[in-house]
């Protein structure tokens, strides 16, 4: 099959001449707006070097305490996991396991599927399953929630101040690395760069055939 | 960014669909529409040439989180138990509480994540809906602005519910202080997933498809 030169904006289905931006810059659509390309430097070895990063302080920032509070000589701490427990324990599951998942299943599947694709990548090594880990990446993207989770542990801090004695603890320093490195890592992750690798992966293979 | 506006212009407009090419959902490749051209051939993912049932799918997630609006903000979203005296919480006293505090920022934020978002939301969702099905002839580059910002901010709206599974774990000293969370809760999380999921089910270039 010929293979075609062209691309289509993925809004509003403009047919489009390739755009083939400078590092740095951005290509949009010239009808729509819509953002089409945004290369970056380097873009598998950040994603590569910061999964790594990111696989490390996941675990501080899940097991350690993030907030404890005092309030009469009572202190309890809570870390990511106490949130999802006491509302299994008062019978909301539906809002537990939507918590579970926003806060710790995707952001985990997120940092290990971006070090699987970006490991492969950067090593050339073709795997039948590059493009299946790429699209769950991409639709997880918007389910893993940390830094949304941030602003509700503000909110509640802020809520909590006025009733009790708030104590920060060393796995809220953890979570916050772990929000900046995700955040760098979605945005070093050049989405259009990393099918163009897989594509070609996978045209290696298939001539090796 | 000018100058590729130039460049990637074609002589004229055209649709990739209207060529007889179908871009694939996943991983943006173009394939020629063919009766055997059901895989994408990059990434295997099936290809639509628009999102299968994609107003059907919108309307009906779209109606589910409209009528479980009305419960998430008629029941408490959480108590709050003070020295055995308890207190249930609805999100707009959320706010009010807080303003009471004088933690007027911290209130507006919550407001705007927890109130407005979902409800302009649903209403820009509808108006979305309303404009393909009358065909409305708009200039659609604004209307598809729109849907991107719909699609951006939802996921904004979680910060209550995470807010309360914190104070949930945190605040539960027996007889001191409780928090417990409420039946809105799980129906404002309803909401929340369910415009999502309507937001992401929605094709925006179906207000293009009927522009003419």
């Amino acid at each position: 099959m010929s293979k075609i030169e062209l691309e289509a904006c993925a809004e509003c289905d403009l047919l489009l001449n390739p755009a083939l931006p400078e590092m740095g810059e951005k290509a949009h659509c010239p009808r729509c707006g819509n953002l089409l390309q945004r290369p970056r430097k380097q873009s598998i070895e950040r994603t590569f070097a910061l999964s790594i990063a990111g696989l490390i302080l996941i675990f501080p920032a899940n097991l350690l305490p993030l907030v404890g509070i005092k309030i009469l000589g009572n202190t309890k701490d809570g870390n990511l996991w106490s949130g999802v427990a006491a509302l299994f324990q008062e019978n909301m599951w539906g809002v537990a396991i939507l918590v579970f998942l926003a806060s710790i299943l995707f952001p985990l599947l997120n940092i290990i599927l971006s070090l699987l694709i970006s490991a492969h990548l950067y090593f050339n090594k073709p795997n039948a399953h590059l493009a299946r880990w790429m699209r769950w990446l991409q639709h997880l993207d918007e389910w893993a929630m940390l830094e949304v989770y941030t602003l509700g542990i503000i909110v509640a801090c802020v809520k909590l101040a006025s009733i009790a004695e708030l104590k920060f603890d060393f796995g809220l320093y953890a979570f916050i690395a772990l929000l900046i490195i995700t955040g760098m890592l979605s945005s070093s992750l050049d989405e259009y760069l990393f099918w163009k690798q897989i594509g070609e992966l996978r045209q290696k293979v298939g001539h090796e055939d | 960014m000018e100058n590729y506006a130039r460049k990637l212009a074609m002589k004229i407009e055209k649709s990739a669909l209207t060529q007889g090419l179908i871009r694939c959902h996943e991983c943006g490749c173009l394939t020629r529409q063919t009766s055997h051209a059901v895989h994408c051939p990059l990434c295997d993912s099936p290809l639509h040439a628009r999102i299968a049932n994609s107003f059907q799918r919108t309307a009906a997630l779209l109606l589910s989180s409209l009528s479980l609006y009305i419960p998430a903000n008629i029941f408490p979203i959480m108590t709050v138990t003070q020295f055995g005296v308890g207190e249930p919480h609805t999100i707009a006293g959320g706010i009010i509480a807080l303003i009471h505090s004088d933690m007027i920022p911290i209130a507006m934020l919550v407001l705007i994540a927890s109130i407005l978002v979902p409800l302009l939301k649903m209403l820009g969702l509808g108006l979305l809906l309303l404009c393909v099905y009358y065909r409305w002839q708009i200039n659609a580059r604004p209307w598809t602005v729109m849907y991107r910002i719909i699609a951006f901010v939802g996921r904004w709206s979680m910060l209550d519910i995470f807010m309360i599974s914190i104070l949930v774990s945190l605040v539960d000293l027996g007889g001191v202080a409780q928090i417990i969370a409420g039946p809105a809760a799980t129906a404002f999380a309803a909401v929340v997933v369910l415009t999502m999921f309507a937001a992401k089910s929605f094709d925006p270039r179906l207000i293009w498809d009927i522009q003419q």
